[in-house]
């Protein structure tokens, strides 16, 4: 009987035995990759809303303090969702009749809420507070980032524990002075070291302000008991 | 069978079971067993169901949850719901207080302040500003959170058992009682439990003037109808007694559980035992945390049943029901009570006689003497008068006037059921109570409730017993405390006035609303009415000020300033003689047989919290009980009756006690079945019942989901008769063939025997302050073994002490310790578990961080279980349900252990002489109810420095925290239950199946947010309340430079969370702050001074765990004057 392959296949056996550890390695990588994935995770995934309320023009063309609609940020672990008085106190006056702010009015009239889509999920067994990482000195930009250009908002961050961790372990990347906080466009760079004359960079000035601001060290930041209880 | 046996361990001694004691071979291998058997199994029938309900749900979830959701997020999308407009003061996320109060026995009132989360109140706390509460609660305020969302609780009104609609009834029942306007209301009744309500006593008395005729009949099963009567007798006039124990040198208390049952008992417990927490740190007295032993005081308990108060007196002597009121007689003739007759005492009664009287007289002025309600009228005025000859009016007994409106009478309730059977009422509103279940048996309320004719109308919580598939034509849903308007009066007549919590759940009614309803008066809003009766105090009290602003302040702090009822000085007492000759107040003599007592159950009270799941599965605090009530005799008398306690499979006491059932008889009549339970301790030829139990219609916790079917444990109403309310005599008990399983933890998570719970008289403490550092049974060194309770060196110097190591090997010091020599100094860094490996700023994370420690007074625990129901509250722990008890698996995080001990024969001090291990010795012992020590020990996660449940854990779900927390992880445990085995403290919990209550909806809302609730398959435990410091570092942390500059800063220049910044759940809860906690390296906390107590140990603390919880050991006063082993 007649051999089925030739001879010469051999070497593509031997090749495919070799490729196996690759293809390993590789179905690896995807797997890893595809968990975090933004299909994965869910980020920059924009979701539609029952009124198409856009930051980018309230906060980047208005300039509304963030402050404004998200009232508890700096004392409670939800930075507040606006209840529907805080949309009414322009939208009374400007925009009546639009069709868009239906469901606004609505709500008003009725006395019924809102029922927004909730963007950024945590899991339950983790506990997030907004107060106190505002009040050492991370911006929303951190997390929530360009939110001043988002029409719809997106989640910009996967929101994985190793991204949680990342800040956690080194804060000095993200530090910011405490009146910069809901400055989305503030860069280190643009604040002038004394000593040098030049700009800063974020390492520099984040470590000092890891001082001024007392943050933790990173062995106490990643404790579980942080933010799993 | 093992070479070694428990008993080895010379003179054993503290023991939790009588097992144990006689150290059965049964018992040994039970102990050696690490969990009981049956691990995998949940045998409970009704809860089997539920679980394959949840099981189904799990595979849906599985199936539907990951199956059609391929994006493996890891939260499922959620929807932001915001206010329209949103509350002032309301913060999402930040929780707010509310100051409200609730009532229990004769009406009179706790106050509470309740927190709510997003609009639903989680938990509940004491007022400080409360003179009844100061800041702590009782087990039933913290179990009143769960019955508002219980599930069984009434949702609709009903007519004849159908949907009767609230306005229908309105209409029906104004149109009835237009026909009454002609009789004057001659054919009206209402039935109520006692109130102090003044807007409730407003609007009966607005009702009475419109319907004369009408009559207000009030009943509780728990009554205090004695002492009143002993009191009107006393002095002619009513008054109400306010007693001052913080300035009580000398107590005696008459089978008076005064520190845990009857109104102000709360106050009771911390006023009594501030007294008793000896303290040698200056800056710890000073401070008002302890006394000097010097200033100790001394509690005398005579009674029949052992209760708390017994349990922590420092002379006990137990009599039969019958021989009180004699010891009472011979006591005040002792004592120079004119006119009593000294009857002849026998046995240890009357060796008691002489050094208590002489102690009681020496202590003139700072000497009391309390009287249990249940107690005959006769000792009430025997302690009356004693306490006058004592000088203890004005003292430690003062008088106010009464701050009940109107006294019930158990009669009242007789005439009553007379009248309904005699067709003479035509109209009666029962509101409140559940007395076709718990009045006294003879009269047959529920008979003459069934035959009445006229109309019935229930107002309630539940569909109980009284007001069942229509047996009131009329039901009403009544509205829960915490849903309404109200007012009430504390023990001293302080008003709180109860604001609601939450609108109500299913659109309940109060009294007040029902009452004002019927009247047409107007208002129906119970907030008008309650704030029309302090309008009226307002103008003619404060005047001029304004009402609102008044209002609110009265809100805010819980209390309305000036309601406390004026002293009033009382006349002397009338002479005994006179007033014993009474026929209302003989003593009957006691029948021949045994001797029955009823009491309120101590956890579910009178029944009424059947259905409160949480107080069903808190151990009873004597027997441990759960579940279930039991006859309680004591073991001499178990021999003679030939019942015994076995323990099988799952571990006699271990969990599960096989107790025989017998049958009892009084008074022709029976309780068929009844378990035994034999308690040491307990009187001889006596038996006590708890009342409670056994209810057809509670709910599906207090009865089970059957409809009509009995519920948990052994109704013992059925004996109850009004001859025989308290105590009874000539009954019968007939032991049977047949056993039943009593769900008992005590003996369960055993530390086998390693002295856990310490303690000394006054003479031992003062001989030797160190007395606590006892040599454990496996290490051969001790005194280093405090270097391992932490405390440095130089906290101790700070304070005045040489920290013991160093004290230890100062040679000056000398001869002492000299027999403990030579020191294997290996001993001390030695280990098997590693050193934290936490560092903050490169030093070890102990000594540069916040260090969280915790101390537990022993000599201040009275055992009381609040700080287990506190915990239960706060960290959603789950109910298992009885049987899931029985296999050792309650989930609570906190437990009380119970022990005795039993002193030498010879001997009053507190370390055993039994060197004689014989069992016919050691059967002897046990019968000596006399000599039984009991001592309480709260047991906690001990947050070990090094932590041995750490080390075994391989995925590192358990691992320390840099301020020395053992953080539990829940989503990364897989449950290998490693841990579980490696805790010699058995603080560890596991969620064998799905124990939380994922699907009842009005349950979810009980949940306090910031605790995950486990699901199956995970390892939990207690926690330090790790939410609770979390928040407050949160607070400081981000306050940073504004605590700076309030010089708030800790000795390392961080943010100072400020002692007591951080209280946990069991520590807010306790009633005599026996528990404390905060940072070992703030310089100033209280912790730190309890800590630097010579007689502060570590619980196994040769093991180098380093526990960060430790004990102070418990210090007793006993009278050197008393008799031998008493």
């Amino acid at each position: 009987m007649a051999q089925i392959f030739p001879k010469s296949m051999n070497v593509l056996a031997r090749m495919s035995i070799l490729a196996v550890p690759f293809l390993a390695a590789g179905g690896g990588a995807a797997g890893t990759a595809f968990y975090r994935s933004d299909y994965t995770t869910g980020a920059r995934e924009v979701t539609e809303q029952p009124i198409p309320f856009s930051h980018k023009h309230h906060v980047a063309q208005l300039g509304i303090d963030c402050k404004y609609c998200h009232t508890s940020v700096e004392v409670s672990a939800n930075a507040g969702f606006p209840p529907t008085k805080t949309c009414m106190n322009c939208h009374q006056q400007m925009w009546q009749s639009a069709d868009l702010l239906d469901p606004l009015r609505k709500s008003y009239a009725t006395g019924t809420p809102i029922a927004w889509n909730k963007i950024h999920n945590v899991p339950h067994y983790t506990y997030f507070n907004h107060s106190i990482h505002v009040g050492k000195g991370i911006g929303c930009y951190s997390c929530h980032g360009n939110i001043d250009e988002m029409n719809l908002v997106y989640q910009s961050k996967t929101l994985l524990m190793e991204w949680c961790l990342a800040c956690h372990r080194q804060p000095e990347l993200h530090l910011r002075p405490k009146d910069e906080i809901y400055n989305i466009k503030w860069k280190a760079e643009d604040v002038t070291n004394p000593d040098t004359g030049k700009p800063y960079d974020q390492l520099t000035l984040g470590k000092l302000l890891k001082e001024a601001h007392q943050v933790r060290e990173a062995t106490v930041l990643t404790n579980c008991s942080i933010c799993h209880r | 069978m093992p070479p070694e046996t428990t008993k080895a361990a010379a003179g054993e001694q503290y023991w939790q079971s009588i097992d144990q004691w006689m150290d059965s071979t049964q018992f040994e291998t039970l102990m050696k067993n690490e969990f009981p058997e049956d691990a995998g199994e949940w045998l409970d029938p009704v809860s089997r169901r539920q679980f394959l309900t949840v099981m189904g749900a799990s595979v849906a979830l599985a199936g539907g949850g990951i199956g059609c959701n391929p994006s493996l997020k890891p939260a499922p999308a959620k929807k932001a719901v915001p206010y329209v407009k949103q509350p002032d003061q309301l913060l999402p996320g930040v929780p707010l207080f509310f100051a409200t109060a609730y009532a229990q026995q004769s009406g009179v009132g706790l106050g509470l302040l309740v927190k709510q989360t997003e609009g639903r109140p989680i938990k509940v706390d004491g007022n400080p500003n409360h003179p009844g509460s100061l800041g702590s609660t009782d087990i039933y305020a913290q179990g009143s959170i769960l019955s508002l969302y219980d599930p069984d609780r009434a949702k609709e009104a009903k007519l004849s058992g159908k949907s009767g609609g609230y306005d229908n009834f309105v209409t029906s029942i104004k149109s009835e009682l237009e026909k009454q306007l002609g009789k004057q209301g001659d054919g009206v009744r209402f039935l109520t439990e006692p109130s102090t309500s003044p807007t409730f006593i407003a609007l009966l008395d607005e009702f009475t003037k419109r319907f004369p005729k009408a009559k207000w009949v009030q009943y509780e099963p728990i009554s205090r109808d004695n002492a009143r009567k002993a009191i009107q007798a006393a002095f002619g006039a009513p008054a109400n007694v306010v007693y001052k124990l913080d300035k009580a040198k000398v107590a005696l208390s008459l089978d008076a559980d005064f520190m845990v049952s009857g109104p102000g008992a709360v106050r009771s417990a911390r006023d009594f035992m501030k007294n008793r927490k000896v303290r040698t740190v200056k800056e710890a007295i000073a401070n008002g945390e302890g006394i000097p032993v010097e200033s100790m005081n001394r509690l005398y308990a005579v009674e029949t049943m052992l209760t708390s108060t017994g349990a922590v007196a420092d002379h006990r002597l137990t009599l039969k029901p019958s021989q009180i009121p004699d010891f009472t007689k011979a006591l005040a003739a002792k004592l120079g009570v004119a006119g009593v007759t000294a009857p002849a005492l026998t046995g240890l009664a009357a060796q008691w006689l002489e050094p208590l009287s002489a102690d009681l007289l020496a202590a003139k002025g700072a000497a009391v003497v309390l009287v249990g309600d249940q107690q005959p009228a006769a000792v009430h005025f025997l302690a009356l008068a004693i306490n006058e000859k004592l000088g203890a009016f004005g003292t430690t007994v003062t008088f106010t006037e009464p701050i009940e409106t109107r006294p019930t009478d158990l009669n009242d309730l007789k005439v009553l059921t007379d009248d309904m059977k005699a067709g003479k009422v035509d109209l009666l509103f029962i509101l409140g109570g559940n007395p076709a279940y718990d009045a006294p048996v003879d009269f047959d309320f529920a008979g003459a409730l069934k035959g009445m004719k006229g109309t019935k109308v229930r107002l309630g919580v539940y569909e109980d017993e009284t007001s069942f598939d229509g047996q009131c034509q009329w039901f009403l849903n009544a509205s829960h405390y915490l849903e309404t308007w109200g007012d009430v009066r504390a023990f001293d007549g302080t008003v709180s006035v109860q604001q609601p919590l939450i609108a109500p759940l299913y659109n309940g009614k109060s009294p007040l609303e029902l009452l004002a309803t019927l009247l047409s008066y107007g208002i129906n809003d119970p907030l008008e009415l309650v704030q029309a009766t302090w309008k009226k105090f307002h103008d003619a009290t404060v005047k001029g000020a304004d009402f609102e602003a008044w209002w609110q302040k009265c809100l805010r702090d819980g209390v309305v300033p000036g309601t406390a009822m004026p002293a009033k000085t009382v006349a002397a007492v009338k002479p005994a003689g006179e007033v014993l000759a009474d026929k209302a107040f003989a003593v009957p003599a006691a029948k021949p047989g045994l001797e029955v007592q009823f009491r309120a159950d101590p956890t579910i009270y009178d029944g009424r919290y059947a259905n409160t799941g949480w107080l069903q599965e808190t151990p009873k605090p004597i027997t441990k009980l759960t579940w279930d009530n039991a006859a309680i005799v004591s073991p001499a008398t178990a021999e003679k009756l030939g019942v015994t306690n076995a323990f099988g499979w799952t571990g006699g006491e271990n969990g599960r006690t096989i107790a025989d059932l017998a049958k009892l008889t009084l008074d022709g009549r029976s309780i068929e079945n009844i378990a035994v339970f034999i308690l040491p301790g307990h009187a001889d030829d006596a038996i006590t019942l708890h009342l409670g139990y056994g209810r057809t219609h509670a709910g599906k916790v207090g009865t089970g989901a059957e409809k009509g079917a009995q519920g948990p444990g052994f109704n013992t109403y059925v004996l109850r008769s009004s001859a025989g309310l308290w105590n009874a005599s000539g009954a019968d008990l007939v032991k049977k063939s047949d056993t039943f399983h009593l769900a008992c933890t005590q003996g369960q998570y055993l530390m086998e025997s390693r002295k856990p719970a310490r303690h000394a008289t006054v003479a031992q403490f003062k001989a030797d302050r160190e007395f606590a550092q006892v040599p454990p049974a496996s290490a051969a060194e001790y005194k280093e073994l405090r270097e391992l309770t932490p405390g440095t060196v130089e906290d101790f110097k700070r304070l005045g002490f040489k920290h013991p190591y160093e004290q230890h090997h100062d040679s000056a010091h000398g001869t002492e310790h000299a027999a403990h020599e030579p020191h294997d100094k290996r001993m001390v860094p030695l280990s098997l578990y590693p050193t934290n490996p936490s560092t903050v700023n490169g030093v070890e994370a102990s000594k540069s961080y916040r260090r969280w420690g915790m101390a537990i007074d022993l000599g201040a625990c009275i055992g009381c279980n609040v700080c287990v129901m506190a915990c239960v509250s706060e960290n959603n722990t789950p109910v298992v349900g009885k049987e899931t008890v029985t296999k050792g698996r309650a989930m609570h995080w906190i437990r009380v252990d119970r022990y005795f001990s039993i002193p030498g024969d010879e001997t009053q001090s507190d370390s055993l002489g039994a060197a004689n291990t014989s069992d016919a010795y050691r059967a002897g012992q046990v019968k000596r109810s006399d000599s039984i020590r009991t001592h309480f020990q709260p047991i906690v996660c001990q947050q070990c420095e090094k932590a041995p449940c750490e080390v075994v854990c391989p995925v590192a779900a358990t691992i320390h925290s840099a301020d020395g927390l053992n953080d539990m992880v829940y989503n990364r445990c897989v449950g290998t239950r490693y841990c579980s085995n490696n805790c010699p403290y058995k603080v560890r919990r596991f969620n064998f199946i799905q124990y939380s209550d994922y699907s009842t909806e009005s349950l979810k809302l009980l949940n306090n947010p910031e605790v995950s609730v486990r699901t199956r398959g995970v390892m939990e435990k207690c926690t330090y309340c790790v939410q609770r410091i979390r928040n407050a570092e949160m607070e400081t942390e981000r306050e940073f430079d504004k605590r700076k500059v309030a010089g708030k800063t800790d000795k390392f220049g961080r943010p100072k969370i400020m002692d007591g910044e951080i209280v946990t759940a069991c520590q807010a809860a306790c009633p005599t702050s026996a528990i404390t906690f905060g940072d070992l390296n703030d310089d100033s906390s209280a912790v730190l001074r309890a800590k630097a107590e010579d007689h502060n140990y570590g619980l196994l603390a040769e093991l180098n765990t380093m526990p960060r919880t430790s004990y102070l050991a418990a210090i007793r006063n006993p009278n050197p004057a008393m008799p031998k082993g008493a």
